[in-house]
């Protein structure tokens, strides 16, 4: 057996130890996530369904733009994973406490490389294959395909995936290997970057095309249709491969199969020996990090001298808990991630001339952005802000004895939370209401629900991660899956629908012509005080259970 | 076994190892002592080849580690204070998975894992997931994984910490009958008792310069302290060291 087998066989036993594991999770936690799951499929399906029925009502074009679509789909898909990867990659080849092990151990870097890349490819691809199933669905059943037609494409998927995670760990192991360390270079670089994209936008060649050339009407109507009909792109090979199977082409789907399989043959075996030749070096590099010299005031320093007028002891936690997030990227690129795609898709809201859409489809998505952000916050307070108290650690008896209360402790992390999640959520809502121009009153509600969503989250986090305290477990991830974790995501899930769909609703009825404006101002008042009193009761009860929880506890 | 000629390494404008010149024979149980931060471990990870040197040169049977890396990868076996483990695999499962990497016969694996599990204890724990373990028998469990590939060179940073007294006495008999058989073995501590009962010959670091080297009757005639290692090394650590040729 060669290691790179070993390593698999490896992997292949530790996954029939799962099972083993899930047997030590809670019931209610298992039962959550597969109906949260299933849920998720189902209306996803339901989506993508109803799309694909109304584009084909639409008669010629909307036959037209389903076949771009396609395209346009895996393109948006294969460039998130690629992102994906990069992040997975740089934490699995870079930061993992199993490569010193493996350097160690009679096993190549290239063997090395290949093993992590199969990790980084199953553990960046699962959400991909969560959309893609329903999509592939909806289109199958809307065309009438056979159920073997999923199968097929489903195989298709697959090489497009590893495609992408090879190209993401390869941007990850030249980054990391040519980056210049030398923070001046490094800025340097980054500005020659962007001048680069500036100078591109501004002086690129503008294609004049007939009117009558049919990609760029469909262009007009699907932005980027254009860009992702290239027929170089691996996306577009999936495309038209999956496209050409549920016609009965059935050579021209293989060939498109068959052009994948082996470019993901030839960028593997690239990778393979790049990966030999510069991988320990920039591992090497980054084991190599010069001490940094914290004498100097930093930022945070000089911010935290504008809070003299804060009490020392409140001063001390919050300042001891951002600098412990600044100092640590992996978490903050996290939370930057978190809202940094969503922030980039509110901007783009007006390029995409959803400001020019009637009424009716402007309150839709605006009410729809409420939802996106609204679960992001779910998941973000439910990843960063429930473990905060736990992630104490063993020091937690350094709280415990100090003159701080329990109650005190427990306000402060409420507190930061609530302002970091209020600055965030309410910069978000307005960018989004100012991009797609809605009325004021329906920007007002945004504000609101954002305001009350983020103190009923981190209420209900905070209190939460009191109340199921976890002083042992040092890996934040390990954390949020507990019980508590899953109690406190289901019922921010919850909160976030009984907030917003009341809104929803009642804009909806109005702009659909069904709701008169007194009924419309009457609904709205009866909505905000039921917003008032489950935001209340969700930010009160937990907090009040959780400092009751700390205050019994013996450390 | 071991050499290294002129060895220094730098973090930034930092110099953790300065100048290291030593050599160590087969066979020889070396201690490496030295305060917080002096470069043990730093030293340590350059002779197993997780850390390139700035300057100098290291060889480990004669082979030259920065340019026959892959060749002394067998030769070394390396146990860090606090070891990775794959916390979803059995104790027994981990030996299969070492035994494969280094491609040594299942049959052969198999009668080393039964005498090894039984010299530390490991045969009630065999199929716990290792994540269950408390620390003195995760410690266990990666000595006994350790010694499977027979490493000619051996290196254990903090061998003893967090462990009872019987799992002490276990190791410390273990390493002398290792280095009894031939294998060489290069060990930092902090309890200064062990070392002056098990090493051979001691080298004592601080702040990145190794100040004496020798067996301990060489280190009290070098500095001049007449006491136990504790006061030698008391002595020798201070700010601003005596250095001794």
């Amino acid at each position: 057996m060669n290691p790179l087998q070993a390593l698999f066989c490896k992997d292949r036993q530790v996954f029939l130890n799962l099972r083993r594991l899930a047997r030590e999770q809670s019931r209610f936690k298992i039962l959550f996530v597969l109906a949260f799951g299933l849920g998720l499929l189902a209306g996803l399906w339901g989506l993508f369904y109803s799309g694909f029925h109304s584009l084909s009502a639409m008669g010629g074009i909307g036959v037209l733009i389903i076949r771009h679509l396609f395209a346009l789909f895996y393109f948006g898909l294969g460039l998130m994973l690629i992102l994906s990867n990069i992040i997975t990659a740089y934490t699995t080849l870079y930061r993992s406490e199993e490569i010193p092990f493996l350097l160690l151990r009679p096993v190549s870097h290239g063997e090395i490389i290949l093993h992590k890349l199969a990790e980084t490819a199953l553990i960046s691809s699962w959400a991909f294959f969560c959309i893609i199933i329903p999509f592939i669905g909806a289109f199958a059943m809307h065309e009438r395909l056979s159920f073997w037609f999923i199968l097929w494409t489903l195989l298709l998927s697959a090489p497009f995936v590893v495609l992408c995670s090879e190209l993401g760990m390869l941007i990850t192991l030249l980054a990391v290997r040519w980056i210049p360390r030398f923070r001046p270079m490094l800025w340097a670089g980054a500005f020659l970057l962007a001048a680069a994209v500036w100078a591109y936008i501004q002086f690129r060649p503008v294609i004049r095309l007939e009117s009558n050339d049919i990609s760029f009407l469909l262009s007009r109507l699907v932005p980027g249709i254009r860009l992702t009909s290239f027929p170089f792109w691996p996306s577009w090979w999936v495309a038209e491969g999956i496209l050409s199977l549920a016609r009965d082409q059935w050579v021209r789907g293989l060939l498109f199969c068959g052009v994948l399989t082996a470019n993901v043959l030839v960028v593997g075996l690239a990778l393979k020996h790049i990966g030999q030749a510069c991988f320990f070096t920039g591992w090497l590099k980054t084991q190599t990090s010069p001490r940094r010299d914290r004498s100097r005031h930093g930022l945070l320093d000089r911010f935290e001298r504008r809070f003299s007028f804060l009490a020392p002891d409140c001063r001390a936690l919050i300042f001891k808990d951002l600098r412990l997030l600044v100092r640590d990227p992996v978490q903050w690129t996290q939370g930057f991630l978190f809202f940094g795609l969503l922030g980039l898709y509110f901007f783009n809201l007006r390029n995409l001339h959803y400001d020019l859409l009637s009424p009716v489809w402007l309150n839709l998505i605006a009410f729809l952005n409420m939802f996106s952000l609204s679960a992001i916050m779910c998941s973000f307070c439910s990843r960063f802000v429930y473990p905060q108290l736990s992630l104490e650690g063993q020091g937690f008896w350094l709280l415990g004895l100090s003159p701080m209360s329990m109650g005190r402790v427990l306000a402060i992390k409420f507190a930061l939370a609530l302002i970091i999640m209020l600055v965030i959520s309410l910069m978000l809502m307005a960018v989004s209401a100012a991009m797609l121009k809605v009325a004021w009153s329906v920007q007002l509600t945004g504000l609101m629900i954002a305001a009350a969503t983020s103190a009923a989250l981190c209420g209900l986090a905070t209190g939460l991660g009191a109340v199921f305290l976890n002083l042992k477990q040092r890996n934040p991830m390990a954390i949020v899956s507990g019980f508590g974790g899953t109690l406190n995501l289901a019922l921010s899930l919850g909160y976030m629908i009984a907030a917003i769909l009341p809104f929803g609703l009642l804009y909806h009825a109005f702009t659909m012509d069904q709701l008169s404006e007194q009924a419309l101002r009457r609904g709205w008042i009866l909505a905000a005080l039921w917003l008032l009193v489950i935001t209340a009761v969700t930010t009160i009860t937990p907090l009040a259970a959780g400092r009751k929880s700390l205050l019994a506890r013996e450390y | 076994m071991i050499e290294l000629e002129h060895v220094s390494k730098s973090f930034g404008p930092v110099e953790a190892v300065k100048d290291l010149s030593l050599s160590i024979l087969r066979g020889e149980l070396f201690c490496f002592l030295g305060p917080n931060g002096a470069g043990k471990t730093t030293t340590i990870k350059l002779l197993c080849g997780l850390l390139r040197p700035t300057s100098g040169q290291i060889r480990l049977a004669g082979l030259d580690l920065q340019r026959r890396l892959a060749a002394t990868r067998p030769l070394i076996g390396y146990i860090p204070d606090s070891p990775f483990l794959y916390e979803r695999l059995t104790p027994s499962e981990f030996f299969a998975f070492i035994g494969d990497l280094y491609r040594i016969p299942r049959d052969r694996v198999l009668a080393e894992r039964e005498s090894a599990f039984r010299l530390f204890g490991l045969n009630d724990y065999a199929h716990c997931l290792i994540k269950d373990l408390s620390h003195g028998f995760r410690q266990r469990v990666i000595y006994a994984v350790t010694f499977l590939h027979e490493p000619k060179v051996l290196f254990v940073d903090e061998p003893f910490v967090g462990l009872d007294p019987f799992s002490i006495r276990l190791i410390r008999d273990l390493l002398r009958r290792k280095a009894r058989e031939g294998m060489t073995i290069f060990f930092t501590t902090h309890i200064l008792a062990l070392a002056e009962h098990l090493a051979d010959r001691i080298g004592i670091i601080a702040d990145g310069r190794l100040v004496a080297l020798g067996t301990l009757n060489e280190l009290k005639t070098q500095s001049s302290v007449q006491g136990q290692l504790e006061d030698i090394f008391l002595f020798l650590t201070q700010p601003d060291p005596p250095v001794f040729q």
